[in-house]
């Protein structure tokens, strides 16, 4: 067990390593960002200024291994437009995705689940086909779409939600909607799968032979084996959620880590876009790990396959 | 009886205030709602970069030695009055008594020169270059010697080219240090930090004792949204109360929501084509009819009206209105007819292989793609060649691009200094010179007549003009929006400033 786990871990510092080379090489090839921070016409003895100011006169091995060495400090440089250390910048929008991820898995779930169940149950009637309807709309709509459309409604048309902006539990109703209708929509499909997988198994059967009252075989038998798999999937869409909201969070300029992502890219602050993939990598790279670890104790074939 | 004679008393006390001093305290509350992230960077001078966008800031938190404001390019701020010496070597600015920073620290000469040295933001190196040195005479005299005459001395110090005359205390930043400067700045302007969360929100507070006056309105907030739609959701909901950057269909959409009014400011931002092939003897682009004809071939007036609504200014001049030493062109003529007869005056009655119109992303699409179509239609045949602005301006600067290129400059300073970018011979994007132009150019460098200078500079725009060296399409327009309950906006006021400002001016309408 102790070897597995040390060459679980192994992977994991290679993942990582290879990520962070791979990060700080592409976001180098979008292009030289000093020329986003002054205006067209600034004179070359400014950007050269800036150049140097940044660092970014230095050849690109100089450059990494210093990141690097930074990084294994826990300091992850400083943001070129904000010129405030990354860390910081990271741990202050960190809150705010959390708490949006969390509002939008809850509403993805309380959606998701009972929606894929009622479809299972009723498999091919009229509640199956509203779900698949409500599942398609949510996984084919963009979400900056979905979220302008909840603005006009509800902002602008009925005056009821604020806008944009974060603070109250108003804020992050429109949001969690929007990021969360994808995931809502995807849990309903792998429920409804997973529930008819289960619902056909032979010990479901046996309940049912036994007379137990169908809500009993649906909740207690079948559900909570069906949920498993739902489960495993909320988990990595947990992270998602946290991580992958560039566009929603944009579009109410809610202030998480997504729009650190799109402000980064946008100004090619390469300090901000290593550290926030660096990080979100590492919250990959974690989970997996703890997954790995987990199924390994649970199922001992695992440990002594690889 | 008695209350007559309470009227009476406070009619009488109204009459002896001074004029223009405010009687009540400072109330009520504006809201911006900005397009671009506010980074803590803005809140120290020290570290303006050659964008504008941090004065939105600095015109709020600090004051100036001297700064623009309505009505002047060079307006005494924290000074008073300034002389330049006979030799022009030495600047001496007197400064006001009894003005205070935030902290209640005096504003003082050593914090001026203290200020002045930090510097460290855009043209740092010109100014620290040009200054031989910076003497605190006594607490409200500063002196500047320079180590040659420099006639834009003022241009650079005193106006948003850079930072260095927005004063900082030297005791608080010496205590704080940098860093500490920038959680919590103080300075010497109409409103104080409150407080500041990255990328969301800035709140200000009114300084009643600022020396220009009290401000009226006691909060701001400027409130990061960098999505355009939402921005006009915000200010159509009262969220904000001025929305900036709202353009095209939304500004259509702005203009016909009631109680909204689009608003456009104008930065020294001019819009140019600049054929750059015109210095090789082989291509047509060397022939001046050539040039003239696309001069001629470009509808401008249907480009404004079709991509900011018709508030842009056309023009015939790189050099934008605003800017000291700015010569008058014509006003451009759109003649299809006659650019197509120059055309074949020229050789090419069927009109040319163009080659590429290359332009970034935001104005090669909004300016550069119809001007392209106005040149195909007249015969010059442009492959439009869109691409990403840091990327497109990076291989401009290089030399490496072709054809007609789309240019847009709003970079702060005067004619002299935006000739100097795109037209003499060394600038970063110029691809080619006249000698007689750089030779010009040269006489005026360190002419301290201002009468003189501008005979120079003024012959140059002509020559540009003449010769039809570039093909200059509009001074455009920053479009934004403003809600009901703001009576003075503060946007347009300050002549080429994009932002609201004076802040101590805003008012809001009285219920």
């Amino acid at each position: 067990m102790k070897r597995f786990v040390l060459r679980r871990l192994g992977y994991a510092v290679l993942t990582l390593i290879l990520l962070s080379l791979t990060i700080f090489l592409f976001v180098r090839v979008t292009g030289d960002p000093t020329v986003l921070l002054v205006e067209p016409g600034a004179s070359r003895a400014d950007i050269e200024a800036l150049r140097q100011d940044l660092g970014l006169d230095r050849s690109l091995v100089v450059q990494y291994v210093g990141f690097v060495k930074d990084v294994i400090r826990g300091d992850f440089g400083r943001s070129f437009y904000y010129r405030t250390p990354v860390l910081e910048l990271y741990l202050s929008r960190l809150p705010n995705s959390l708490l949006l991820a969390a509002a939008a898995m809850a509403f993805s779930l309380l959606i998701g689940i009972p929606s894929g169940i009622i479809a299972a149950v009723r498999v091919n009637g009229w509640w199956d086909s509203a779900g698949k309807i409500f599942a398609l709309l949510g996984l084919s709509m963009p979400s900056f779409w979905v979220g302008l459309l909840l603005i006009l409604f509800f902002s602008v048309y009925l005056g009821w939600l604020p806008s944009s902006g974060s603070g109250t539990v108003w804020h992050v109703l429109m949001p969690a909607f929007a990021l969360g209708w994808y995931f809502a929509a995807a849990h309903m499909r792998l429920t409804r799968s997973s529930m008819l997988e289960v619902l056909g198994s032979e010990y479901v059967k046996l309940a049912r032979l036994k007379g137990l009252p169908e809500a009993l075989v649906i909740s207690k038998h079948a559900f909570k084996n069906a949920l498993i798999p739902v489960m495993t999937l909320a988990g990595i869409n947990l992270v998602l959620m946290v991580n992958v909201a560039i566009v929603v969070e944009t579009v109410f300029a809610w202030p998480g880590i997504g729009r650190l992502i799109y402000e980064g890219i946008s100004f090619r602050d390469f300090p901000v876009v290593q550290a926030t993939v660096l990080m979100n990598g590492s919250m990959v790279v974690i989970v997996s790990l703890m997954v790995d670890i987990l199924y390994a104790v649970v199922d001992p074939r695992i440990r002594y396959e690889r | 009886m008695r209350l007559a004679r309470t009227t009476a008393l406070l009619a009488a006390l109204a009459l002896l205030a001074p004029a223009g001093s405010t009687s009540a305290a400072p109330a009520g509350q504006i809201t911006w709602g900005v397009h671009i992230s506010l980074a803590p960077t803005y809140f120290d001078p020290a570290e303006t970069p050659g964008l504008i966008t941090p004065f939105m800031v600095l015109y709020a938190l600090h004051d100036a030695v001297a700064k623009p404001m309505p009505g002047q390019a060079f307006a005494p701020s924290l000074a008073e009055s300034w002389t330049q010496s006979k030799d022009g070597l030495v600047w001496e600015f007197v400064l006001r008594k009894n003005v205070r920073f935030h902290n209640g620290e005096p504003v003082t000469a050593e914090d001026v020169k203290f200020s002045f040295e930090r510097y460290r933001g855009t043209a740092a190196k010109l100014l620290h270059d040009k200054v031989a040195a910076v003497d605190a005479a006594d607490p409200l005299r500063v002196r500047f010697k320079l180590k040659k005459p420099w006639p834009d001395f003022l241009t650079f110090y005193a106006t948003p080219a850079t930072g260095a005359a927005w004063v900082v205390p030297k005791k608080y930043v010496e205590k704080v240090g940098d860093e500490g400067f920038k959680k919590a700045p103080v300075g010497a302007g109409p409103y104080k930090f409150v407080a500041f969360k990255p990328g969301v929100e800035l709140v200000l507070e009114a300084y009643e004792g600022y020396w220009r006056k009290a401000p009226e309105v006691k909060t701001l907030v400027l409130r990061v949204i960098p999505d355009e739609a939402t921005r006009l959701a915000a200010l159509k909901r009262g969220e904000v109360d001025i929305a900036y950057s709202i353009t095209g269909p939304l500004a259509e959409e702005l203009k016909r929501t009631a109680g909204l009014t689009l608003k456009p400011t104008y930065m020294p931002f001019t819009s140019w084509l600049v054929p750059v092939d015109q210095w090789d003897p082989k291509s047509p682009w060397h022939d001046k009819r050539v040039r003239q004809a696309a001069n001629l071939a470009i509808d401008r007036d249907a480009i404004n009206q079709a991509s900011y609504l018709g508030l842009s200014r056309v023009t015939a001049n790189i050099v934008p209105h605003q800017m000291e030493y700015f010569w008058q062109a014509p006003a451009p003529r759109f003649d299809a007819a006659q650019a197509r007869k120059l055309l074949a005056e020229a050789g090419y009655p069927n009109g040319f292989d163009a080659g590429e119109l290359s332009g970034d992303m935001i104005y090669g699409t909004a300016i550069g793609e119809p001007a392209a179509n106005y040149l195909n239609a007249a015969g010059i045949r442009v492959r439009l060649r869109l691409m990403e602005r840091a990327a497109y301006y990076a291989e401009y600067g290089e030399k490496k691009l072709r054809g007609v290129l789309y240019t847009g400059s709003a970079a702060f300073g005067n004619a002299a200094t935006r000739l100097e970018t795109y037209v003499v011979g060394g600038g970063r994007y110029v691809y080619g010179s006249s000698p007689d132009i750089d030779g010009l150019f040269a006489e005026q460098v360190n002419e301290t007549n201002p009468r003189v200078r501008q005979q120079v500079l003024h012959r140059i725009q002509q020559m540009v003009h003449e010769r039809a060296m570039a093909i200059p399409v509009m001074e455009t327009a920053f479009l934004n929006g403003v809600g009901g309950r703001v009576d003075n906006h503060g946007l347009n006021v300050i002549t080429g400033f994009a932002y609201s400002a004076p802040y101590e001016d805003l008012t809001i309408r009285k219920k």
